[in-house]
């Protein structure tokens, strides 16, 4: 997972404030949230001198972009399908204490995440603890994860 | 509401009830729900190169293939019959009957180093229970030279570490801890690296010796000397604790199973601590508790012409003298040691599988057979012995493994 | 130049599917035909990460592609999944069945510059 600093390494640093925020530190840590958009800042795309490290920048942000709005991404290709973070979800829980709960795959169509063709997909993302206004730093399943298949970037 | 039409997954000991199959109206496992990715490969495979009735390689009728096989059972001398554990009971009953009549040596995969921990599980020397009281009660799992996230993936989310049960309501957050020991950091042991033993292999016994030692307050003479006092004091904190041994650790002490048995004892003393084997095929502890029940043994059989047990001689042996052997759901080609599988390619195979094999490949006949648990129903145990009956999900027009057994005794 | 190495057998759902897929297949061969070598032991061997090396001992050999360890440093242990290429080199008379290779099988390993053994070769070896 990258960080801000990461990001504004590569970011020209010159605070020019064309994105609408004030220094290009406040841009890492907006594009990060994904609150800004690579395009907003104009001079990485206009100025030839940045070419090698936009294409870097893109190349960092593409996972950003797929990501949900709570930052979840799923690599189906590392998935066991082992239900860890199926079980461990404390939303999946409190939807359905005597299935999920319990060890079982869920029956209702409110859980966030179950286990499909071998793989975890999720859904209703926004019943997440990480999305909206009292979001926390939930992270049952990422941390019950043998093989880092789900992560928060 | 919806009613939901619960199917069985037959991948792995852990026989999973909670499987729906929304096209198995179609023949096909798409979108199937709950089945983890070693359960959607083992269904999955079904849809390709699904064996037909073989006799020297040339397509023949079932019949035909059926005469061929009860041919040279019967001439056989010294018939072997191995496999067992990816057929249901009914089938290994069926087969039981037929190595009894025709004076065969039978056996399966696991009865040489994970039988030496079943057979003292099925005659109570070593204490056991079933998944279900472990995800009510257990407070300490330890998982010794085993890999469940690997080889029976939901284990810890259905049963050992994170499902909540009627005394661990806090479940993996506050009431349970996970204890892995292994020579590697694997999957599982990833989700527990604070309370990970990093064993090299031959070295079990050394760590058992130390646990008794710390058990005793005395210093270990093996292992980080803080990490084996903390794992002390995980123990006798604990409630209600769990051993999965893996074939790791049992082959590690396999002349020294009785030092097991004595740690067992000694953890008894001071609380609640059972072992539950993690078998590999899912009805391994099926064919495990009939022979047991039948002859009293979970190794190699050799049943006589009056149909008694008899002492046996070894696999090895039976196999590399063998003039006939039936091949029961297993690939012996692909999963044993060098030696023993040339053996095995050296004799006349009957095969009885669903799906083509590295053993069907050589093997003089072929059999095709419908796949228990999705095409056939039938009875098994799960690898701590419940018993576990279920429906097939699709149709077919394969025969079942009792019914093709049961025709071949016929012929014979 | 070869080093003594126990090679330590594991099992992976990864490699399960692809077998279940297909014995013969790229997926198969890329996850079975391969061993986990301790970051120390392949520098002193001088093989490169994904360098193909020879396994050998007393019962047979195969050539196989080498990864780096990612595990805490290991020297002398070697790690492989389960399959026919453990198999060949592992006896027969501790556990028949098969489970001697979770102790560890005793084997040299140098660097190779022959192919990587294939599944066909193998068959040929068992039905030989």
């Amino acid at each position: 997972m990258v960080g801000a600093m990461e990001i504004y390494m590569l970011l020209p640093k010159t605070n020019c404030k064309k994105c609408g925020l004030p220094t290009c530190m406040a841009f890492a840590v907006g594009l990060l949230g994904r609150e800004k958009k690579l395009e907003e800042c104009t001079p990485l795309f206009e100025e030839k001198k940045y070419e090698a490290k936009l294409a870097k920048l893109k190349e960092i942000v593409a996972p950003l972009e797929s990501a949900s709005e709570t930052g979840l991404v799923i690599h189906p290709e590392k998935c066991f399908g082992c239900g860890n973070c199926v079980i461990a979800c404390p939303v999946n829980v409190a939807a359905e204490p005597t299935r999920c709960g319990a060890g079982l795959g869920p029956e209702s169509e409110k859980v966030i995440l179950r286990v499909e063709d071998g793989v975890v997909v999720a859904n209703n993302l926004q019943e997440c603890k990480r999305f909206g206004p009292n979001k926390i730093l939930c992270n049952a399943c990422t941390a019950t994860c043998p093989s880092k298949a789900i992560e928060f970037v | 509401m919806t009613e939901f039409n619960y199917k069985t997954c037959t991948g792995c000991s852990l026989i999973c009830e909670d499987i729906l199959f929304p096209d198995a109206g179609s023949g096909s496992v798409s979108q199937a729900k709950n089945l983890c990715r070693k359960g959607q490969a083992h269904y999955q495979a079904l849809f390709s190169e699904r064996t037909g009735p073989l006799v020297e390689g040339s397509e023949v009728s079932l019949d035909q293939a059926i005469e061929r096989a009860a041919e040279i059972l019967r001439n056989a001398s010294a018939p072997v019959i191995y496999g067992w554990s990816n057929c249901t009971l009914e089938a290994q009953e069926v087969g039981l009957a037929l190595a009894a009549k025709i004076g065969a040596f039978v056996d399966d995969p696991s009865s040489y180093c994970e039988g030496q921990l079943m057979e003292r599980i099925l005659s109570g020397k070593i204490p056991s229970c079933t998944l279900d009281d472990v995800r009510n009660f257990a407070d300490t799992s330890i998982f010794w030279g085993s890999d469940p996230s690997s080889t029976q993936p939901r284990h810890l989310s259905r049963f050992s570490y994170f499902p909540r049960g009627e005394k661990r309501q806090k479940s993996y957050e506050e009431e349970r801890t996970c204890i892995v020991v292994d020579v590697r950091e694997s999957p599982t042991a990833r989700l527990c690296p604070n309370t990970t033993y990093r064993v090299l292999p031959g070295e079990d016994l050394q760590f058992l010796e130390a646990i008794l030692a710390v058990l005793e307050g005395k210093i270990p003479k093996f292992g980080d000397k803080k990490k084996m006092i903390e794992l002390g004091s995980i123990i006798k904190k604990t409630e209600y604790g769990v051993i999965f041994p893996g074939p790791a650790m049992l082959v590690s002490l396999q002349d020294q199973m009785d030092r097991f048995e004595e740690l067992l004892r000694r953890l008894n003393e001071i609380t609640t601590f059972k072992v539950v084997p993690m078998t590999g095929q899912y009805n391994s502890r099926g064919y495990s508790q009939l022979l047991f029940d039948r002859t009293g043994r979970v190794k190699g059989v050799k049943f006589t012409a009056s149909g008694e047990a008899a002492e046996a001689p070894s696999l090895v042996e039976a196999v590399k003298g063998a003039d006939g052997i039936l091949v029961l759901g297993s690939d012996p080609l692909l999963d044993l040691p060098l030696g023993l599988a040339r053996s095995f390619a050296a004799a006349p195979i009957i095969a009885i599988d669903p799906r083509r094999s590295l053993t069907a490949d050589v093997a003089r006949v072929v059999i095709p057979s419908a796949i228990s648990g999705l095409e056939t129903g039938g009875t098994a145990l799960r690898t701590d012995g419940v018993r576990v009956t279920f429906e097939p999900s699709m149709k077919t027009n394969q025969l079942a493994d009792e019914q093709i057994l049961t025709r071949i005794m016929e012929a014979i | 130049m070869a080093v003594d190495v126990k090679v330590v057998t594991y099992r992976d759902i990864f490699q399960y599917g692809a077998g279940k897929m297909g014995l013969h297949s790229e997926e198969y061969l890329r996850l079975s035909a391969s061993i986990i070598l301790d970051k120390g032991d392949m520098a002193s061997l001088g093989i490169a990460e994904g360098g193909k090396v020879l396994l050998e001992n007393e019962l047979n050999r195969v050539v196989l592609n080498a990864t780096a360890s990612a595990d805490k440093p290991h020297p002398g242990l070697a790690f492989m999944i389960k399959s026919p290429w453990s198999n060949q080199l592992e006896g027969d008379e501790s556990c028949p069945a098969g489970a001697s290779g979770f102790r560890g099988i005793q084997a040299q390993i140098s660097p190779s510059s022959e192919s990587i053994t294939q599944m066909d070769e193998i068959l040929q070896r068992l039905r030989a």
